[in-house]
């Protein structure tokens, strides 16, 4: 094209280059690795040669009859529900409280962003050492208080591990929804609230007929957006309990991350991710249409 | 003045000192009387901040690299100025003290850049594997744990095909100075050498002297003394302080080293002949018996532990001994890091309660011995862009000078030579204190005449790191039934996984 | 009392009582760097009651405070990590960057231009972002592997942009949707190109949305963890990867592995800060008040 044409094209109202650079990085950073992946899993490394051998669809048969997947999947998910619960219901009640100009609530806020900039790495070890059977913080206070018995740790233990992963994902996480709760609620136009205050309505009713409807979109949004993070949960998992104790807190990242990485069993570690993506697709695009999100 | 007096009045000549009880010159006046040079001094001072006494003054005196190594160093190596070397390494002693300390002599002398990417063990074994599968180059040397020889042998260049090359052999190098048990159980994997013996964690029995003493207990040489007595200790102290301790977190490897020192202390053993899994038999399952008894007197928290939270646990007063790493003792004796400093003792791992089983009974080279040991080696890529260059940094590394100083600074590390262990600077530092080397003749000891090996097989990494752990944490944590039950279940799963080959 | 003065006081207390349980493991944090290894290790847990040290901060900066240079410790010390703040400094802000312009661009362009399929676009850029990272980290390790960009900061800053794509492209988007279309519409009637309506006119008045993805971007830069560790070896680690070296073979560095968290709080914070002004305003999905 010439250059005049190619000006005209680049000022048009054509999407095309203002989408380019977001289309070419998608490409090549994401489209490219799926189809890789997808290619991979038809093979299996054979570490004696050193090679990658054609296996058919041997790694999705023994995916489909791996126990240790299956619980995989179900750890995954307890853990989105609990953390997502948490988070909305808690980042919900926080945002309402903090939305005040009063003294200091600006500073507070502030404040409590500051569990945002730590990496969850680094969260994750902290929570570790403060969940020390011995000498950790938490769970000395939790023996004080009569709710921890020292004889089973909570790290250690099957039954509570896994809440002892998610400690850290909720102390993180909430303020990340309580900033986006408040954003929400300060858009929020005032007269509906004005109206329920001349008809005498309650706090409860107005957060239930007002607040909560009207805040519908972005709480989608929120949910949407945490949701699909949860699900590749690696972090917290990875650095405080490697999947322990037994097999309580594998989430389906981790198990794909040492199958690949530490057993050198990339067909089978790329045929994990595949499940996990096609999961995440699949419960995102449920979620997108019931919650009636429109981009 | 006799030897041994001459050495206890050193010792207790430096701990004043230490304490700020005398000052430098009378100290140097009476370690000049005890016929001792301020070189040999200067070692003791070197690698700790004594209250104030800084690291540089060590420097002055000989904590420096032997003039002859250097030279060589320059002449062999500086052909190769402005190659970088990359190794990745878990953060044991020697690779910290070469980082840190070590690598600026090397790089000075020959111009040759070296970056050390330190990681915990399981990165490091995910990195090397990575790198191995893909033919990458991305480390000219491997670390290598003595669990994954298998696995790298053929990966790497073999030391003694090395040495033949005589323009870049180090003079002096002797790889017969390395001692032969950790050769045979480190560095060879179906007679190819592996490297050669780089680090020597290994089981020894620590205990607190001051405790056994005060319930005048018999010191732990056998397995009944460390249970009566750990029993002993817990019933009377509990739960203040416990008997002992372990590092039984599930899921992790150091779960599976455990494991093996009561299973081969009690007759057992990992594979039999055949090379099959064996750990349920009667030796096995008396091993369990014992286990469990024995973790009774064990704090709460051990089911969460690597040897990491184990040597806090003694380091921070809560549990009066551990069957672990001997590279744990020199920790113990800091009094800024721990509580027990000066109050631990050293010996030889409990004997086992029966006859051990021999190399000719069990399979893949397993050798089993009350003292496990979790030794690495260190070798040369053969994807390595720059294998020669490589090989010089290897020899120095691994060389008796570099060695003996890397024992000193880097807190009394077990040598994997033979003449380390007698030289002049690492013996002045047998004394109570951070860095010290007063725990080194009974690991030579153990080494020599305890030492237990793990089998050595392609797939030994995943069992030893995934399979077992993971089988007996389930077990320690009540989701498998007895024991019986885990070993036959866990028998099925190892046995499956060898087959695959 | 005045009910209002009542509830009013309730709500300040309850306010200050929950943020700080939720700081409290910050100050913990902070005061293990303090604290040499023997006090970080007490029953009961010790929260105020220690001598502070400045050993911790000194290994991991290399600098002294006069009370005796830098000190080896039993494992050896590698734990200079002042680079690796500047490391992580300079790829959170690069990618930050590289990851808002072209959101920007493409959110313009979704957000206005009606597109068929558009719908449809969104979700796919929405679902480049449910790939778990390791599934990601394999193929681009060959990649990089192949193109010289393993520990660089051109690869780092790639991988990070890229990972924070989808997710500044739909914040943008809901920022532009707020300003009101009869904006461009009016300003197309006056002769004006897409683009000089994007520069000139919305672009300014989506300031507080940049900002607000801005941040968010920089966090989970900052934060992130397997591709920094995948894809970098000696020259180049990121504070969350190095957090691991403190993990050495006789036991974990807390104190050192505390300082090194403490300071790394700082750079992030200062950047929020700075924004600060803009990101709550910014963060606005709802509608404008006219």
């Amino acid at each position: 094209m010439r250059v005049a044409q190619v000006k005209r094209f680049v000022v048009s109202d054509h999407p095309l280059p203002w989408l380019l650079p977001l289309v070419a990085i998608l490409l090549v950073f994401t489209v490219y690795p799926l189809i890789y992946n997808i290619w991979l899993s038809f093979h299996e490394y054979v570490p004696r040669k050193r090679a990658l051998e054609y296996v058919g669809t041997q790694n999705w048969v023994q995916l489909w009859n791996d126990a240790r997947f299956w619980q995989s999947l179900t750890i995954t998910f307890i853990y989105f529900a609990v953390a997502l619960a948490f988070e909305l219901v808690l980042g919900m009640a926080i945002a309402l409280l903090l939305d005040n100009d009063g003294f200091g609530f600006g500073f507070l806020r502030g404040v409590l962003t500051m569990t945002l900039v730590i990496p969850p790495a680094i969260a994750g070890m902290m929570f570790l050492l403060m969940q020390d059977p011995q000498f950790g913080v938490i769970s000395y206070f939790l023996q004080w208080i009569g709710l921890l018995d020292p004889a089973r740790p909570i790290l250690a233990t099957a039954s509570t591990a896994l809440a002892g992963v998610l400690l850290p994902e909720i102390w993180q996480w909430t303020p990340f929804m309580v900033l986006i709760f408040l954003a929400g609620l300060r858009a929020l136009p005032r007269e509906p609230y004005e109206a329920a205050m001349i008809d005498g309505a309650s706090s409860l009713q107005i957060f239930r007929r007002i607040t909560l409807p009207m805040m519908a979109k972005v709480i989608a949004i929120a949910v949407l957006i945490r949701g699909i993070d949860l699900f590749r949960v690696f972090d917290y998992v990875f650095v405080m309990t490697s999947g322990g104790p037994g097999t309580s807190t594998y989430t389906l990242s981790l198990y794909a991350w040492q199958q690949t990485f530490s057993f050198v069993k990339w067909g089978y570690g790329a045929t994990l991710s595949l499940v996990t993506l096609a999961i995440i697709l699949a419960v995102a695009s449920l979620f997108i249409k019931v919650a009636k999100v429109r981009w | 003045m006799k030897d041994s007096i001459r050495k206890a009045y050193l010792a207790s000549v430096t701990d004043r000192f230490v304490k700020g009880q005398m000052d430098r010159c009378s100290f140097l006046r009476a370690a000049g009387t005890l016929g001792l040079g301020a070189g040999a001094l200067g070692m003791g001072l070197g690698a700790r901040p004594f209250y104030g006494i800084s690291r540089a003054q060590a420097q002055d005196q000989e904590l420096k690299p032997n003039a002859d190594v250097m030279k060589w160093l320059g002449d062999v190596g500086k052909p190769f100025a402005g190659t970088t070397l990359r190794l990745a390494t878990e953060s044991t002693p020697p690779s910290n003290a070469i980082a840190t300390q070590l690598k600026p002599f090397f790089e000075q002398a020959t111009g040759i850049k070296i970056e050390i990417e330190v990681l915990p063990l399981e990165q490091v074994l995910q990195k090397l594997t990575l790198d191995v599968a893909s033919s990458l180059g991305t480390y000219d040397l491997y670390y290598i744990d003595q669990s994954w020889a298998a696995n790298f042998s053929q990966d790497v260049f073999d030391p003694r095909e090395q040495l033949k090359n005589t323009e870049l052999a180090m003079p002096n190098y002797n790889i017969d100075d390395f001692l032969k048990p950790l050769v045979d159980g480190i560095a060879v994997y179906k007679d190819a050498m592996v490297g050669v013996p780089y680090d020597i964690p290994i089981f020894i029995m620590q205990y607190r002297k001051d405790i056994w003493d005060e319930l005048k207990l018999p010191a732990p040489t056998t397995m009944e003394d460390l249970l009566n007595a750990s029993k002993a200790i817990t019933d009377a102290k509990g739960p203040t302080v416990y008997g002992t301790s372990g590092q039984m977190k599930s899921g992790h490897y150091s779960l599976e080293c455990d494991w093996t020192a009561w299973l081969w202390g009690h007759g057992g053993s990992i594979f039999d002949a055949d090379g099959k899994f064996c750990g349920n038999d009667e030796p096995g399952l008396a091993a369990m018996a014992y286990w469990d008894k024995l973790k009774a007197t064990m704090p709460p928290g051990v089911d969460g532990w690597t040897w990491d939270g184990e040597g806090q646990s003694v380091a921070q007063g809560v549990a009066a001994s551990m069957l672990s790493w001997g590279e744990f003792f020199p920790f113990f004796d800091d009094p800024k890091a721990s509580k027990v400093s000066g109050l631990m003792e050293a010996i030889v791992p409990p004997k086992p309660t029966t006859t051990l089983r021999t190399v000719k009974e069990t399979a893949f080279g397993e050798i089993p011995g009350v003292g496990h040991q979790g030794g690495s080696s260190l070798a040369v890529s053969k994807y390595s862009k720059a294998p020669d260059a490589a090989w010089v940094f290897m020899q120095w590394a691994t060389c008796a000078d570099t060695q003996a100083l890397i024992t000193v600074l880097g807190g009394g590390t077990g040598p994997t030579r033979k003449s380390v262990y007698d030289d002049p600077r690492v013996k002045a530092n047998a004394r109570v204190g951070a860095g010290t080397t007063r725990h080194l003749p009974v690991v030579r000891d153990t080494i020599a005449n305890y030492m237990g090996s793990e089998p050595d097989l392609p797939a030994w990494a995943e069992i030893s790191s995934d399979t077992i752990p993971v089988a007996l944490g389930k077990y320690f944590a009540g989701q498998s039934g007895s024991a019986k039950e885990t070993m036959d279940a866990l028998k099925i799963q190892v046995d499956a996984i060898v087959a695959k080959g | 009392m005045n009910p209002s003065v009542a509830s009013r006081t309730l709500r300040t207390v309850g306010a200050w009582v929950v943020v700080g349980i939720f700081f409290f493991p910050i100050y913990y944090w902070t005061s293990v760097a303090f604290k040499h290894g023997n006090a970080i290790f007490s029953r009961p847990p010790n929260l105020f009651n220690f001598t502070p040290t400045f050993d911790n901060f000194q290994k991991v900066f290399g600098i002294s405070f006069g009370t005796g240079g830098v000190t080896v410790t039993p494992g050896g010390g590698n734990f200079y990590m002042a680079p690796r703040i500047w490391d992580s400094i300079v790829v959170a802000t690069l990618s930050t960057l590289l990851a808002v312009v072209v959101a920007t661009l493409a959110a313009y362009a979704l957000s206005r231009i009606k597109f068929r399929g558009r719908h449809e676009f969104v979700n796919w850029v929405l679902s480049t972002r449910m790939m778990p990272p390791v599934a990601v980290a394999v193929p681009m390790f060959f990649i990089y592997k192949q193109f010289g960009l393993i520990d660089t900061f051109t690869g780092m800053v790639l991988i990070h942009g890229l990972m924070n794509l989808p997710l500044a492209v739909l914040l943008m988007k809901s920022f532009f949707d707020d300003i009101p279309v009869e904006i461009d519409e009016s300003a197309i009637v006056d002769g004006a190109s897409r683009f000089m309506i994007f520069r000139r006119i919305v672009l300014p008045m989506a300031k507080g949305g940049i900002a607000a993805t801005a941040v968010l971007c920089f966090i989970f830069s900052w934060t992130e963890f397997l591709f920094a560790l995948t894809l970098t070896t000696t020259s180049l680690k990121t504070v969350p990867v190095v957090s691991s070296t403190f993990v050495t073979s006789i036991g974990t560095a807390w104190g050192n592995m505390a300082a090194l968290g403490a300071a790394s709080i700082i750079p992030a914070f200062i950047f929020i800060l700075l924004v600060q002004k803009h990101l709550v305003r910014g963060l606005t999905m709802g509608s404008l008040k006219q």
